[in-house]
């Protein structure tokens, strides 16, 4: 009936035909098919029944083994440990439970956890294996392989832990390790092994695929009850290659020993000649090494209630308004197009009149007439008020970038944030508006909606001092492939030059906000720019010691040393700290003592160490 | 019946949905059903990662495919070389822009949204070669110009398929495109001189061959020359489909495939898996679901009324006809491993949705059987 066509008059009386013929071939198809199906499954059974149980090919993936972290001089941040792990393969075991029990005797394991791996292996594939214990030393390891035949689908081999030193001072920068997330699970097969960890955050996971090292595979032919016969073919796995900072451990410590007196705060330290990140504090922290303890369920869970985010790494995650530490990015701006000069003086009467807005000068009386010189000195808002008017928006988001702000850097510093470098497309996109004139005027100050972090602070703070465009790096380059040389910013001399004595003038002169981060008499000379950021809609008229602790305003300082040589760039941010000059510069110039005594310390060779030293010490 | 239809112009959307195949729709269902359960087992009794995906991907094809199917069959013909240009184009930016997997260039994009070209030239080719015989006059589809175009039409993307390398899915692209060719009624004489052409062919490259090639051709058509080599996954699959037996070892039982021995056990392999956990019966039971979706395709195309519908619905079944044949043949040691996957079971995007698309176009053909398709409304291509 199917087959006979209903309709003599169509185009092509063969398709009929045709499709009938076609229709055979396939029933030819599939009975030959079937036959063969027939012959496997019916006639030769038993033989095939007798091979699958004699000899059974189990393919295991092998897990690398991850790399080591170590900090600028060698000292092991993050290792393995040596150890073996048992694992039981259901599949291959038949009864769990039963096997479980002949361990017992050997291992110590309770009865809860017994029955808790029984349900796991009624939930999850047969052939995943279950870890059933970790870290066996060489003796109980000697005792399971003996009684090996009576211990089915019961596997040794070696698995160690990860564990880091350092504890709480090198947790955000290096990060930690954690079980695989079951949607990245498809990504490789060595990722659906039980054990196998990888970076959730810090240098574990920017760097996780030099960690990782690659996996390798072991195919074995194993009888019915998973007992190795022989092995089929081996391909070790690579492991992953070891990692080393440019982070200095010691002065890492000794910087956050020196934050933890503030509830929430972070420092970072730029060798401004390579790049080089010394050190990126952030407090509150936490020690990984802990988290990845057994029974860390608690403190994974304070970690996370907690208000002051202990698990985020504020040097490359905080976004603060730069404040007046942007205005060197105001004046370079300025300079560069040539609407002011440095000798020009503005007099700023406490309170700036653009159109019928009114901006203050966080000096209520004035200044007086200042030139740029003294305007960054003092930190004249009315100066770059109207310095940022004449210059524009365009002309500071440009020098902003230029200097480092509103982008990432080194991908070993996971999950950075690049802040806001506002402009008008910016805003268009953000918010379908255009840019107002006095948006212009805030983000000239450092405020609006400007955001870094104090990574960007101190790698703005290395391009000024240095004239180059310097780029942070947290991982030690080998000297096949070694970074070109940083090439220069493009901006002027001069312009530089003027910047960077005001800045020196900011902690050395009489009347510069910065002077709390002088260094001693006799040492080298520190210049800096001190900031102090408004969060969100506090008063400007109400005392800054009545104000809830979370209103009142962040203190920064960012700055390099020595002032005629640079060698270290410091950004500090105190969380609702309060002004710049007074909480965050000497917590700037102890971090900068830090860094020159370690260096000068560790060069011995170097021209004016005996001097720095004592300094160093005499302030103990 | 087709008679008592009336014409399909002004007809309601629930009409036209009321004259979809559903019964073909139904077993299509129950197929992709075999295809969830297999993918469970595989990933060792878990929904994830392949099951869950598998039968999203089927709910949001036969929803493609029932969109496919309202449209009139008439866009389809409108459409038939934009596609096939389309699917040609992607074939040969292939080897530029493609992304290689195992050795091979065969997909193109980003992991997340990835197509393989190879997939959709299969459909394209039947909606070209129906569109092709359909506006050529009975009286000329023997003449010579008309079957060298279509075999030009199949030829070409089939060789492009076959340099990427991709052997299986390129000789499986030139069988689809002789069974549309011979059902639209090219003469036989064609199709045997064609035979006989390719005998002499082959006779003589293979006594020109190295005997290095020769070892190599062998031990392609019987893996078992190199039992550790390349006949290894395919005498594991045996041992897998022997030992099911009558009934199989068990759902999520069958240790032979559990053990990860069979390569693409969760794409080409995924019928061992069935057929060692639910035997013979399992087996025979899923291949007659075929058989009984073939039998509808071929009654539908009987009751179309115009010559580029029955083309359609007949290449659709051909489509899935001819992956499932050489699917189950390969892993049961009749044929060469070559990459082809079971249509609706083996995971994996592109082949659903060439299916679907397939499917989809066979239901548009059918539920506008009635449609009067004017040969001169499109013109003639020779």
């Amino acid at each position: 009936m199917f087959f006979r066509d209903p309709d003599s008059s169509a185009e092509n009386p063969h398709f009929s035909r045709r499709a009938a013929l076609l229709a055979l071939v396939q029933a030819g198809a599939f009975a030959a098919i079937t036959s063969r199906l027939y012959h496997l499954q019916i006639v030769e059974h038993n033989r095939y029944a007798l091979l699958a149980e004699e000899n059974k090919i189990a393919i295991d993936v092998l897990s690398p083994t991850r790399g080591r972290i170590l900090d600028a001089h060698g000292r092991v941040l993050a290792y393995n440990t040596d150890g073996y792990r048992v694992v039981v393969v259901p599949s291959l075991a038949g009864n769990v439970d039963e096997v479980l029990r002949r361990l017992q005797r050997i291992l110590a394991i309770s009865e809860r956890e017994r029955m808790r791996l029984v349900a796991r292996s009624q939930r999850q594939s047969p052939t995943t294996p279950l870890i059933v214990a970790q870290n066996l030393d060489w003796d109980t390891l000697a005792t399971l392989n003996l009684n090996a035949p009576y211990l089915p689908g019961v596997r040794t081999e070696p698995g160690g832990r990860r564990i880091y030193h350092g504890g709480a001072a090198i947790g955000h920068v290096v990060g930690y390790v954690g079980a695989v997330e079951r949607r990245a699970m498809d990504d490789a097969p060595v990722l659906r092994l039980p054990w196998m960890r990888i970076g959730k955050s810090g240098v574990e996971a920017g760097l996780e695929a030099t960690l990782r090292g690659t996996a390798g595979r072991l195919t074995s032919e194993v009888d019915a009850r998973g007992r190795h016969i022989r092995t089929m073919d081996r391909v070790d796995p690579v492991p992953g290659a070891d990692v080393k900072l440019t982070l200095d451990l010691d002065l890492q410590s000794d910087i956050v020993q020196r934050l933890s007196e503030f509830k929430r705060a972070s420092a970072v330290v730029m060798d401004v000649r390579k790049g080089d990140i010394v050190a990126a504090a952030s407090v509150p922290g936490f020690d990984p090494s802990v988290l990845l303890e057994a029974n860390s369920g608690s403190h994974w869970a304070a970690l996370n209630a907690s208000p002051d985010d202990p698990l985020v790494n504020r040097a490359t995650r905080g976004l603060y308004p730069p404040g007046s530490t942007f205005k060197i990015v105001t004046a370079l701006a300025a300079l560069e197009a040539g609407v002011i000069s440095t000798t020009e003086q503005i007099d700023c009467t406490g309170t700036y009149h653009f159109h019928d807005q009114t901006f203050r000068c966080w000096n209520r009386t004035g200044h007086g007439r200042c030139n740029l010189h003294e305007a960054l000195r003092e930190s004249c808002d009315y100066y770059f008020y109207d310095v940022a008017r004449r210059v524009g928006i365009s002309a500071i988001a440009g020098m902003a970038r230029r200097l480092g702000f509103g982008r990432t850097f080194d991908a070993a510093f996971a999950g950075q944030k690049a802040g806001i470098v506002p402009d008008p497309d910016w805003k268009r996109g953000r918010f379908g508006r255009s840019w107002l004139g006095g948006e212009t005027l805030l983000a000239g100050i450092g405020q609006g909606y400007v955001l870094s972090t104090p990574l960007q602070l101190a790698v703005m703070t290395s391009r000024i001092a240095t004239g180059l465009d310097v780029m942070p790096r947290l991982v030690q380059e080998d000297a096949a492939s070694q970074a070109p040389d940083a090439g220069s910013l493009g901006i002027s001399d001069a312009a530089l030059t003027s910047v960077r004595r005001a800045l020196h003038a900011v902690v050395n002169e009489s009347g510069g906000t910065g002077r709390r981060a002088r260094a001693e008499v006799g040492s080298y000379e520190i210049a800096g720019k001190t900031g102090t950021s408004q969060v969100g809609r506090a008063s400007a008229d109400t005392a800054h010691g009545d104000l809830p602790w979370d209103q009142r305003d962040h203190s920064l300082f960012v700055c390099y040393a020595p002032a005629s040589q640079p060698r270290f760039a410091v950004s500090v941010v105190i969380e609702h700290g309060g002004s710049g000059g007074s909480v965050a510069a000497p917590v700037a110039r102890d971090i900068v003592d830090l860094a020159m005594m370690r260096a000068t310390s560790r060069e011995p060779a170097a021209g004016d160490g005996d001097r720095l030293d004592r300094s160093a010490t005499g302030r103990g | 019946m087709a008679r008592t239809l009336p014409r399909q112009t002004g007809t309601t959307m629930a009409r036209t949905l009321s004259q979809l195949p559903w019964e073909l729709l139904a077993v299509i269902v129950v197929i992709g059903s075999f295809g969830v359960i297999a993918l469970y087992s595989v990933s060792g009794g878990s929904f994830s990662p392949w099951a869950e995906r598998h039968a999203l991907r089927l709910a949001v094809g036969l929803a493609l495919a029932i969109a496919i199917g309202i449209v009139p069959i008439r866009f389809w013909l409108a459409m038939a070389n934009p596609l096939y240009l389309v699917a040609l184009g992607l074939l040969i930016a292939v080897p530029f822009v493609g992304t290689s997997t195992m050795g091979a260039k065969r997909w193109i994009g980003t992991t997340t949204l990835s197509v393989q070209p190879s997939e959709f030239i299969k459909f394209a080719i039947v909606l070209v070669l129906a569109r092709l015989f359909f506006s050529s006059p009975p009286d000329r589809r023997s003449h010579p110009a008309v079957v060298f175009t279509a075999l030009a039409l199949v030829a070409v993307p089939a060789a492009l398929v076959i340099r990427q390398p991709d052997l299986g899915s390129g000789l499986l692209i030139a069988t689809l495109g002789v069974v549309v060719i011979f059902l639209a009624g090219v003469r036989w004489s064609y199709f045997v001189s064609g035979a006989g052409a390719a005998a002499v062919l082959g006779y003589v490259l293979w006594h020109n061959l190295r005997d290095y090639q020769v070892n190599r051709i062998l031990t392609f058509l019987e893996p078992e020359r190199d039992p550790l080599g390349a006949g290894y996954h395919i005498t594991q699959a045996k041992i897998a489909l022997g030992s099911g037996g009558l009934s199989g070892k068990g759902y999520l039982m069958g240790s032979q495939s559990q053990l990860n021995f069979v390569p693409e056990k969760h794409t080409d392999f995924a019928f061992t898996m069935l057929a060692e956990e639910t035997g013979f019966i399992g087996s025979v039971t899923l291949l007659a679901l075929y058989a009984v979706l073939i039998v509808i395709m071929i009654g539908m195309a009987m009751r179309v009324r115009n010559d580029f519908g029955r083309l359609v619905i007949g290449g659709a079944a051909a489509l899935v006809a001819i992956h499932v044949n050489v699917n189950v043949a390969m892993v049961i040691g009749l044929l060469p491993v070559v990459g082809v996957p079971l249509p609706l079971v083996s995971f994996g995007g592109s082949s659903i949705l060439t299916t679907m698309v397939a499917i989809g176009l066979a239901a548009s053909a059918f539920a506008h059987r009635a449609d009067v398709l004017r040969r001169d409304e499109i013109g003639t291509l020779i």
